[in-house]
């Protein structure tokens, strides 16, 4: 039964944002209970883009669930590729070849670099600057080329294979990922943090706004830049080491501020850390077949087995459960923006309302993924 | 003495009546029943350390424990077991840096009743996992919250991921 | 609800018509209303390599009260058709829409036996007048879609047509 507005004692009033909204990132709608510009409750409501990936999982084979990885995260698609490749490796016992390691880490970290610039160009659209999309997008779209021309899509990729990558790299890949390596280090400083990092207007946005402690990641299951900008360092490439990543020399950014300026430092750190990688990866790429043997209908034991990778939003797991059919029995996957996001109710409460958005811009949320 | 092996003997304290076993290497067809206790797993095989399977009852028993060496609840699952008429819920613990260890944790309740407890005043993270694995499987949660749909439309009749459902 | 008949005006342009249907056609505004991946083709077509604004519909509305054309750019849902809807009805007269990517057209890749939650394709719930095919399609795509549109609309294509080879 609703009141009517003359009875209420308190003042507050429910405003509804979304699920069509431009800064929501997708169709994410949230039930905000206002006190004038203060949030006194969120509410996010989700499944407006529900689109039933695990139980298309099971009606159909192991590789047939491929295509369908890349549409759920899509901004990051090749580290979905490679979390499923990597549990059903892991099930059936497949061997991967070390160029196919080697060109599948080259790959997910150029798409990691597209995902981070995506971000940074839709953040800085949501707190009302527009010039900087320009810029990311002219860099991201450097990088869709470079990966066009091997994987043959420009964003929901379906690259990978049980047992490697389905076509190899050529000279003229290594030459203009060599060349944009080189362009992109010498546009950071002047247009990345020049115009925005040091941006007065950017710092008093987003600066000591979202506080999200160590504790609150550790109850609501948070990881990834969201975690790393609490000073939790969790990153699943140095905790858990999965393809050649222990083969690289890299820095894990991690800051103690907690609040949104430090998510967004470590994002920015992240970028440089995914170029440092690239460079000692196709300094040291091997010749080789790209394409282990698997068999042609794949059948794995039947059994339990989980692989988690590190994608730019956090630790994606794959939960398989194998009954020693050709169709996968059960397939549970664990989204991080579906764990980072169920924090936001209790971070937003008294926050103002620009406020709380420039927090859920810093969370960098991707819809299709928390709905699967 | 590492995490894994704490871990292991906080949560056999749970079940004295059986003893801590490994998974036989040689492994032909499905693994033998087992009514409950800690199994140590082949981590690259299988991606987990330990395997733990309970009653429903002890379930918040064993979340309590989780928290108290300073895991974090990844996912809740939900797995339909139609010819033995079985739901299992399955319960997917990490660490958040430090030492390494991934503890599964398993329950089983029959598929026309099945009810557990929430675990959701232990981890809030349980709260929206919950929510989902009720919305799939219909799985009722005692004491949670807000058992309401997540995904699916409020008013759906139906949770899709039981085996047997086909629209 | 089904199909309206709306009535004729009284006054009757003519060559005015054609005018005001030139002006239409090269100032389209579309509304923001990405879905889903297909939305992240769209942000692409407006960035600085494709550059919609070229054809004068950069101008992204978040409203549907002030947008000419809505190009669904995703999958829609049983929990989201009602607002789908609702956001056409509220987007005034003349109006059109832009069916972008296979999701929108039929349902796309969820459109399997299994399918418990997805509409089957934007023309269920409302009239399409250009269908753009693709999982996602490229931005040239969505160009093209655009032009064939103010085709549509002026009934003469103003760009010459591209042909391979």
């Amino acid at each position: 039964m609703t009141v009517p507005i003359s009875l209420r004692h308190d003042e507050t009033f429910v405003l509804n944002l979304g699920p069509q909204h431009p800064a929501t990132h997708g169709v994410l709608r949230v039930i905000l209970t206002l006190d004038g510009e203060y949030v006194v409750k969120a509410e996010p409501v989700l499944g407006y883009v529900h689109r039933m990936h695990e139980k298309l999982a099971e009606g159909g084979t192991f590789a047939q669930f491929m295509p369908n990885t890349a549409r759920m995260d899509y901004l990051h698609a090749l580290a979905f590729n490679h979390g499923w490749a990597l549990v059903v490796e892991k099930a059936a016992g497949i061997e991967v070849p070390e160029r196919a390691e080697y060109i599948r880490v080259i790959t997910v970290e150029l798409n990691r670099i597209a995902s981070h610039l995506l971000w940074w160009a839709a953040f800085l659209l949501d707190l009302g600057g527009f010039t900087p999309l320009l810029y990311a997008f002219d860099d991201r779209e450097k990088i869709i080329d470079l990966l066009e021309r091997v994987t043959g899509s420009r964003l929901t990729y379906c690259y990978m294979r049980f047992g490697g990558v389905y076509n190899d790299i050529d000279d003229e890949f290594i030459a203009g990922t060599r060349a944009f390596i080189k362009r992109l280090r010498s546009r950071m400083p002047r247009f990345y943090h020049d115009l925005v990092t040091h941006n007065i207007i950017l710092i008093k946005r987003i600066k000591d706004i979202g506080f999200i402690t160590p504790e609150q990641c550790r109850r609501y299951g948070a990881t990834g830049p969201v975690a790393r900008g609490s000073g939790i360092s969790y990153d699943i490439r140095k905790n858990e080491p999965y393809s050649v990543y222990p083969e690289f020399d890299f820095e894990v950014p991690v800051f103690d501020e907690c609040d949104s300026m430090a998510r967004y430092m470590v994002r920015m750190h992240e970028m440089e850390q995914s170029l440092r990688i690239i460079e000692q990866a196709l300094d040291k790429l091997p010749d080789g077949p790209v394409m282990g043997k698997a068999p042609k209908v794949l059948k794995p034991e039947a059994g339990y087995y989980y692989s988690a990778v590190e994608t730019a939003r956090g630790s994606l797991g794959y939960r398989l459960i194998c009954d020693g059919g050709k169709n996968p029995y059960k397939l549970k996957l664990r989204s991080p923006t579906f764990s980072n996001l169920s924090l936001f109710g209790e971070v937003a409460e008294g926050m103002l309302l620009a406020d709380a958005l420039a927090f859920m811009g810093s969370l960098d949320l991707v819809i299709p993924e928390i709905d699967r | 003495m590492d995490i894994r092996e704490k871990t292991q003997i906080a949560l056999a304290l749970l079940f004295p009546a059986a003893p801590v076993t490994e998974v036989p290497v040689v492994a032909e067809g499905p693994p033998p029943p087992r009514d409950a206790g800690v199994v140590i797993q082949d981590f690259p095989r299988c991606g987990s350390h330990l395997d733990v399977l309970c009653r429903p009852d002890q379930v918040v028993a064993v979340a309590q424990i989780m928290d108290t060496e300073g895991f974090f609840l990844e996912s809740i699952a939900g797995v339909d077991w139609l010819e033995k008429q079985q739901l299992e819920v399955l319960y997917d613990y990490n660490r958040l840096g430090g030492e390494h260890c991934r503890v599964m944790v398993r329950t089983l309740v029959p598929r026309t009743e099945p009810v557990v407890p929430t675990i959701s005043a232990v981890f809030p993270a349980a709260n929206w996992h919950e929510r989902e694995t009720f919305d799939f499987y219909g799985v009722h949660f005692q004491d949670h919250p807000n058992l309401i749909r997540i995904l699916l439309p409020e008013d759906a009749d139906f949770h899709p991921l039981l085996k047997d459902f086909m629209p | 609800m089904g199909t309206e008949n709306v009535p004729s005006s009284i006054v009757q342009f003519a060559q005015l018509d054609k005018l005001l249907n030139l002006g239409r056609a090269n100032s389209l505004w579309p509304m923001t209303f990405g879905l889903a991946c297909c939305a992240i083709e769209m942000m692409c077509t407006g960035g600085s390599r494709f550059d919609i604004s070229r054809f004068g519909a950069e101008v992204f509305r978040p409203s549907p009260r002030q947008s000419d054309v809505m190009i669904v750019a995703g999958t829609i849902n049983k929990k989201l058709e009602m607002a789908v809807k609702t956001l056409y009805d509220q987007m005034p007269e003349p109006k059109w829409v832009i069916a972008m990517g296979n999701c929108a057209i039929s349902g796309g890749p969820f459109k399997v036996k299994e399918n418990y939650n997805v509409v089957e394709g934007a023309d269920k719930l409302f009239p399409v007048d250009v269908y753009i095919p693709g999982c996602p399609p490229r931005p040239e795509a969505l160009l093209e879609g655009i032009m064939t549109l103010e085709e549509k609309i002026t009934g003469k294509r103003r760009w010459p047509r591209v042909h391979a080879g």
